[in-house]
């Protein structure tokens, strides 16, 4: 039998869908596989008893070899008490080399229950992985900063990271996965906590991982009716509205709309930057981007490196203007 | 009740001076409570005032990071320990969440409550709290935004994840981990500063939290940085003027 090189976690949407980011990480999983001496790659499915052919067809022509499924009706939906310790005892049989985790809530707890179960090593939030001549896994992250990378090596196994959702491309291939079932003893896990109510919530905000045009602000819009100029030039133009860390620290918008590092990773055909000053972190949430503009009063901000198209100075003059002449310009063409 | 509020000290520039092993370098660089550590202590002093809590602070780090836990006393908390040896320096989240769950396991064992920030704001891992709670074996929430009801057994809490503001009822003890809740902190008043200023908070070192020499610091860490570098993916900016510019825009929309 081949050892077990890399084990997923196979998060799934309420709705039953493989969640975007177990796609991608099967498509870099896949991609180290190559250098990594081509050990095999598993999934864990946690969920209710159901058919699961599809989703194991899915996920096998995202390149896993065998996907192991732990089902009950009582894992219908994402459970604090069980999924995270389900996902540690597969871990824990299987003994993989490599667990690669989303960075989403849920994924973050599973991953940090799992790494402290195993007495081993987590790097959250990723920005790329690689494998070292010793058969490592390198996983880098922007530091402290954010002017800086870091790779970081674990000495200890599994070797585990977590990863946000659209840092890597997932990719289809020729390629099948066979299934497994593993029984687990539910029964002996103990129910600490209890779900009373939840509400859905609904946010008015466009998404910025789906729109085309994204315009951001940061630090430099945290001021006076910056933001509102914001959402009036993105009105106009059809654009979603995101913002950096401390944007976001400033509430002026929401944490689904922080981009970078630790929010969402993007990459809209057109994405401006409005007084953001380009910390690493930041950058990792854009790179993918088609053309970036940037709007900044200082000429040395690292915002201008990264950008294909440039503006130096005030940006509540620079947001008027471009707003009043949006509509002229429109009305001329008319 | 008895509340642990675990409250770590983070630089505050970004003008961050490093070590020759790649560590940030402490000394040099100015530091402050981690901003979202506050609402994790105004959550706290709100459960004093209601259900008459004793509310220590902990933290871990080198006899500098008494200065958040002064400013904690000022802020209303009772109580104040450091766990610092030398020892613990390098460790990763791994390694301290080992020396924190230590802590409440050899100090302050009947704590029914620990709170933590949701992350650090130097290395925002929102590691530390989970990991802690899992070496203890209780259950813990993260993301929580309000806590809205406790008694001897159980805590309420609300927590947000992508979708949802779910409502959880937790067994005691629990660990919960605080986000920019809807607690926020009024300035210290004037005897909560006298009380820092004659304060002797206790300091914990490793034998006294009976670890192992290799279970903290470098030792027992298992993550470690093996390189830092410039990592530059530059475009060639053209500068534009706002006529320009909205030319650009116009091309895409
Ligand atoms: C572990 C970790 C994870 C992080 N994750 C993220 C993340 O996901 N996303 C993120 O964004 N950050 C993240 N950060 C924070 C990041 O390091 C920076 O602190 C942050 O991106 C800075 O935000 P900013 O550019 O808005 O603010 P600043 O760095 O303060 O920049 C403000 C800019 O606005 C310009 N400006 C000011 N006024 C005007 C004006 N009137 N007109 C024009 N320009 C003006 C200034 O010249 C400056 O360049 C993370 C940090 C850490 C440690
Ligand atoms: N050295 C430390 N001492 C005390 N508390 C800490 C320490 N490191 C982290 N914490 C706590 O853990 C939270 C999350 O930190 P992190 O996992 O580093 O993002 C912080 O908000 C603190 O409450």
């Amino acid at each position: 039998m081949k050892s077990c090189g890399v084990l997923i976690y196979g998060e799934l949407t309420s709705e039953y869908h493989i969640r975007t980011v177990v796609k991608q990480l099967l498509t870099k999983a896949y991609e180290l596989n190559e250098k990594f001496e081509n050990k095999d790659i598993k999934v864990c499915l946690i969920g209710e008893r159901r058919n699961y052919d599809e989703l194991i067809n899915e996920l096998g022509s995202y390149g896993a070899d065998e996907v192991i499924i732990t089902c009950d009706d009582r894992l219908k939906h994402y459970d604090k008490n069980y999924h995270p310790e389900i996902f540690y005892q597969i871990a824990q049989k299987y003994q993989p080399e490599i667990i690669l985790i989303g960075a989403t809530l849920q994924g973050k707890e599973v991953a940090s229950y799992c790494a402290s179960k195993l007495n081993t090593g987590l790097t959250a939030d990723c920005t790329n992985l690689n494998i070292t001549e010793n058969n490592r896994l390198l996983s880098t992250r922007p530091t402290f900063g954010g002017q800086l990378t870091a790779d970081i090596l674990c000495k200890t196994l599994p070797q585990m990271a977590t990863v946000q959702e659209n840092i890597f491309k997932e990719q289809q291939i020729e390629h099948s996965a066979f299934a497994h079932f593993e029984w687990i003893n539910i029964d002996e896990i103990e129910r600490k906590i209890e779900i009373i109510n939840a509400i859905k919530k609904t946010s008015e905000n466009k998404d910025v991982t789906t729109s085309d045009i994204v315009i951001a602000g940061g630090m430099g819009a945290c001021k006076d009716n910056g933001f509102e100029l914001i959402y009036s030039l993105a009105h106009k133009m059809n654009a979603a509205v995101g913002g950096s860390r401390e944007a976001f620290e400033r509430g002026y918008i929401e944490k689904s709309q922080q981009i970078g590092q630790t929010g969402k990773t993007i990459s809209p055909k057109l994405y401006i930057a409005v007084g953001i000053s380009g910390a690493n972190q930041h950058i990792a949430g854009i790179k993918n981007s088609g053309k970036i503009i940037a709007i900044n009063k200082d000429e040395n901000a690292p915002i201008f490196k990264y950008a294909d198209y440039g503006i130096t100075g005030d940006l509540f003059k620079i947001l008027d203007e471009l707003i009043t002449k949006f509509d002229t310009n429109k009305e001329e063409k008319q | 009740m008895n509340i642990v509020v675990f409250i770590k000290q983070v630089p505050d520039t970004d003008d961050v001076k490093w070590t020759a092993s790649n560590n940030i370098d402490r000394v040099n660089t100015e530091s402050i409570l981690n901003p979202v550590d506050r609402h994790a202590i105004a959550s706290a002093l709100k459960l004093k005032e209601q259900y008459n809590a004793r509310i220590t602070a902990v933290s871990m780090g080198p006899n500098k990071a008494a200065e958040i836990l002064k400013e904690a006393i000022a802020l209303g908390v009772d109580d104040a320990a450091l766990l610092s040896d030398s020892k613990f320096i390098g460790s990763d989240t791994c390694a301290t969440s080992k020396v924190l769950s230590a802590a409440i396991k050899e100090k302050f064992p009947d704590t029914n409550l620990i709170l933590f920030g949701q992350s650090a704001s130097d290395g925002e891992t929102a590691q530390t709290g989970p990991s802690t709670a899992v070496r203890l074996s209780y259950p813990f929430i993260t993301n929580v935004s309000e806590i809205t009801e406790i008694n001897d057994n159980n805590i309420t809490v609300i927590s947000e994840n992508e979708f949802e503001k779910i409502t959880y009822t937790v067994k005691l003890p629990a660990v919960l981990c605080i986000n920019n809740s809807i607690y926020s902190l009024s300035l210290p008043k004037i005897d909560g500063y006298i009380k820092a200023h004659d304060y002797n908070y206790k300091i914990y070192n490793i034998s006294e939290l009976r670890l192992k020499d290799d279970e903290t610091g470098i030792k027992g860490s298992p993550t470690y940085v093996s390189k830092v570098y410039r990592h530059d993916e530059y475009r060639n900016c053209l500068m534009l003027n706002t006529d320009e510019l909205l030319n650009k825009i116009k091309e895409v929309c």
